[in-house]
This record gives C-alpha cells, sequence and structure tokens, in this order.
C-alpha cells in the first residue's frame, strides 16, 4: 500500500532478558510486516505473549526495530498512558501540566485545557490537593481526562476502552469512541471480539512475534480463530 | 533542543523541588540544614578533633565544601536519573537529556540557597564582597558544566549497568580528598601535584577560594582549560545518551 502513514516490512525486536554477560537476546517481534493507511482504524488480535504490546511500541516510536525497515510519514504518534509521570506530593493541577508536557503538549496549550480537565475528571477542589489523597477512581479519572487532551495524528491503544466506576466507564468510554470515529488514525489492541469489531476496519493478527494476516475484521478474526486451540477458541 | 523541552525540564524541576519539600515535615529548610549538618561533621573533625591548623581554615573548608556538595549532588542524583526513569521511558518518548537535567537543575536551586549563607558565614568573619566576585558568574558556569558532563556519562553508563550506584558514592567520597576539599594540596609534592591539577575541580575550587577569600581574580587560562575540558566532555555524554536511548527500552528492569 502507498498511501500508508507508517510501514514495517520484516520487523523484528529484540531485548535484553537478563542483564548478565552474553546473555541471549529475546525476539519479542520476529517478522512483522504492516502497513497503516491514512485514517484506518486497525485492531492488532493475538494470543497472550504474541507480541502485540510490543508492536504498539514500535508504531509509537519507543521502540526501533532490530531488524527490517520501518518507514513513517511526519507524523505524530501517542500511546494512550493513563498517569504518565504522576508524581504522588503534587496536585492535580501540577500533574496534570507534568503528564501534558511529557505527552508533547507546549505549557501554554496544557494551561487552556486545564479548565476542561478539572470539569470531566469532577475532581471539584481536589485538583489542588496532593494526588496521593485521591482515591483509584479520582486518580483514574484525572489520568484519563489529561490523556484525552493529546490529538495525535495516530492514537495508539492497548486494550483500554473505558476507565474508573460505572458511572465514569460510561463517560470515558463515550469520549473515547467519539475521539476514534473523528477521523483519527487508531490501532487498537484487544483480546475481545466485539470491541475489534464495533471499533476497527481492519485488522492484522500477530502470532509468536509474526504477522500472520491483514484484511478485513471478519476475514482476520475467522482465521485467527481457525488456528486457535480448541482450548482457546472455546474462551 | 526544542523549547517544548525546555519547559518540561523547567517544570520538572519545580515538580521536582516541590515534591521534595512535600515529602518532609521541614521541608526546603532540610535544603540548608542537611549541608550545614554535613560542614559542621567536617569543622568538627579536621578543625577540632584533627586540628588542621591552617590559617582561614574554617572558610577554606566551608568553600571547598560548598561547592564540592553542588558537584557531588548533580553527579550521583543526575548519573541515576535514566536507570530511575526506565519505567517511563517505556512509555513515553522523551529526549532522555531531560532527566539528569532536572536533576542537575534541582541541586543548583538548593546550591543557590547553600551559596547564599555561605557568603553571610563569610561576612561575619570579616571576608568583604569585592570586585573578583564578578568571577564567581563564569567559574560557577564552568562547575554547572562540568557537574552535567560528569552526570551525563554517569547517566549514560548506569542502566547498563545498575552495579554503579552501589561504586559511584564511594569514587565521589575518593574524589573529594583529592580535589582539596577539606585540606590543601600544597602539602603534596609539586611533581605530584601537576597530575592533581588535571581534575577540573581542584582549579574551581582553588579559584572559588581566590574570589571570596583573597579578592583575587582566578587563574583564566586555567579557567579556560577547565571550561573546554567541560564542554568536550558534555558534547561526549550528549552524544552517548542519544546514541545509546533506543537500547535503554530494551533492557530488563
Amino acid at each position: 500500500m502507498s498511501d500508508a502513514i507508517i510501514e514495517l516490512r520484516d520487523v523484528g525486536v529484540a531485548f535484553n532478558a537478563q542483564l548478565r554477560m552474553g546473555a541471549p537476546r529475546f525476539w519479542a517481534l520476529e517478522n512483522v510486516d504492516l502497513a497503516l493507511p491514512r485514517g484506518a482504524r486497525l485492531g492488532v488480535v493475538g494470543r497472550n505473549g504474541a507480541g502485540k504490546s510490543t508492536l504498539l511500541r514500535v508504531l509509537a516510536g519507543i521502540l526501533a526495530p532490530d531488524r527490517g525497515r520501518i518507514r513513517r510519514e511526519r507524523v505524530s504518534c501517542q500511546l494512550l498512558s493513563l498517569a504518565l509521570g504522576f508524581v504522588p506530593y503534587l496536585s492535580g493541577r501540577d500533574n496534570a501540566i507534568l503528564s501534558g508536557l511529557m505527552l508533547g503538549l507546549r505549557r501554554r496549550e496544557i494551561e487552556q485545557r486545564l479548565q476542561a480537565i478539572l470539569e470531566f475528571s469532577e475532581l471539584g477542589d481536589f485538583f489542588e490537593q496532593p494526588v496521593s489523597s485521591y482515591s483509584t477512581g479520582m486518580f483514574t479519572r484525572l489520568g484519563f481526562s489529561v490523556a484525552m487532551q493529546v490529538e495525535p495524528d495516530v492514537l495508539l491503544i492497548d486494550e483500554v476502552l473505558a476507565v474508573g466506576d460505572t458511572e465514569f466507564q460510561k463517560k470515558s468510554g463515550a469520549a473515547l469512541r467519539e475521539r476514534i470515529h473523528s477521523g483519527t488514525t487508531v490501532v487498537f489492541v484487544s483480546h475481545a471480539d466485539a470491541q475489534i469489531r464495533e471499533i476497527c476496519d481492519c485488522a492484522v493478527w500477530i502470532e509468536h512475534g509474526r504477522s500472520m494476516m491483514q484484511g478485513a475484521v471478519g476475514e482476520v478474526l475467522a482465521a485467527y480463530h481457525a488456528a486457535a486451540p480448541p482450548a482457546e477458541a472455546a474462551q | 533542543m526544542r523549547l517544548h523541552w525546555l519547559e518540561l525540564i523547567l517544570f520538572s524541576t519545580y515538580a521536582e523541588l516541590r515534591a521534595e519539600r512535600a515529602r518532609s515535615y521541614l521541608g526546603f529548610l532540610w535544603w540548608i540544614i542537611e549541608p550545614a549538618m554535613n560542614m559542621a561533621t567536617y569543622y568538627l573533625v579536621f578543625a577540632i578533633v584533627l586540628k588542621t591548623g591552617q590559617r582561614d581554615y574554617v572558610p577554606f573548608l566551608l568553600v571547598g565544601l560548598t561547592l564540592w556538595q553542588w558537584f557531588k549532588s548533580g553527579v550521583s542524583h543526575g548519573g541515576q536519573s535514566i536507570w530511575q526513569q526506565l519505567g517511563l521511558i517505556r512509555q513515553v518518548r522523551l529526549p532522555l537529556q531531560v532527566f539528569p537535567s532536572v536533576q542537575i537543575l534541582a541541586d543548583t536551586v538548593k546550591f543557590a540557597f547553600i551559596l547564599g549563607l555561605l557568603l553571610v558565614i563569610l561576612w561575619a568573619y570579616g571576608y568583604r564582597p569585592n570586585v573578583t566576585y564578578f568571577a564567581l558568574i563564569p567559574v560557577l558556569l564552568v562547575e554547572l558544566v562540568f557537574t552535567a558532563a560528569v552526570a551525563y556519562l554517569v547517566a549514560a553508563a548506569m542502566p547498563f549497568v545498575p552495579d554503579l550506584r552501589f561504586v559511584i558514592e564511594q569514587v565521589l567520597q575518593v574524589v573529594m580528598f583529592f580535589s582539596g576539599v577539606v585540606f590543601s594540596l600544597d602539602s603534596i609534592p609539586p611533581a605530584l601535584r601537576r597530575w592533581f591539577e588535571l581534575n577540573p575541580l581542584v582549579e574551581l575550587i582553588d579559584a572559588g577560594r581566590d574570589i571570596l577569600m583573597y579578592a583575587r581574580w582566578p587563574d583564566w587560562i586555567a579557567l579556560g582549560r577547565v571550561a573546554l575540558i567541560s564542554l568536550a566532555f558534555f558534547a561526549l555524554g550528549t552524544y552517548l545518551i542519544q546514541r545509546y536511548s533506543p537500547r535503554y527500552v530494551k533492557l530488563p528492569t
């Protein structure tokens, strides 16, 4: 595909499994071919440990391939990460600014969005309190609200579609789906077929660090399940 | 470096200092009390117990310790910073020089407090402010670059060899004694002293004492040489961090 904004060819990524001289490297990705067209909503399916998350981090530009080639146009890619770089002793406001800067926003841009973050996270006066005093739910709400302020060209999502308690799950799920369907290019990793079918317009199947198939959602899921061992297919 | 990363460094430094202040009852008073206690310890051991009877020993010691502690804390905090942030680095793409730079800047802010305290003590001792104080600006700038250079080099190596963190404090302790912080290097035979003077800290601390105690201008040629060495190491450290950035993310935690 020539209209791809990111294209991987025979990409492999190796990790150092241990801190020891001469320790063997572990290939989390062996051989991946992938083309991500602009505006596509690509689902990534595969078993645990197949290399799906590693693939996302290659797309995000965090991991460089150890072999193969990657071609990317000038696009910003961002992994949807909640509570990135949060410091416990800082207020919600300061953490929002810090996290936003790490996610690539300018200071001015974040400050313009602080009001929106405050409103979406429903933190009220707690916004000025240290996040160490937050409940888990409050922490997640702030993290999600900050993460949603970043508008990358390619949004990378690892399993998370909604966060927080029941109430906030509806709200965060709706906000994320709205973002996904606003024309952004999306790469979405999930174990849930239903979610992949709902969100994605194409899919890729990764098995043991290799890309087995890329194409229409229905066909890829069918092939993936046909190849699954009976025990797993039943799940 | 893009303006955006400068904003991140400055705000992270603020966050670091703010968080540190919140972690104790006395907060930022510790930035003064802790080094003051450290100085008192050396004063007790070397001036009172061992009677290091050189003239002007107290100001000599305090100037040396103040300049030394800035370097030491910058190197030990900055040196660990990339290794400590490996978890974050796996999540987001950032220029990794940000992390040691934040630590060094935070330590520089704390150094500013101690320097202020030092000046007050020196004035109380009768060492008046003088025109050579202007030379403090280049001396401190060179020390900042040298600290950053060493911190970058250690920070670049630490993710590969985390064991370094056990060694670094000990090495710094030895370097302190070889830098003429607590006792003068004048007692060392001249032939040997030439080798000691290769250590940039010797020159920087001497320059600090010349200015603050004797109203003498520093040895500009020696300072220029130290500045060049520092810049060269700084460039090397920056290069190594950039070069190895893709590999840090693939190391085990």
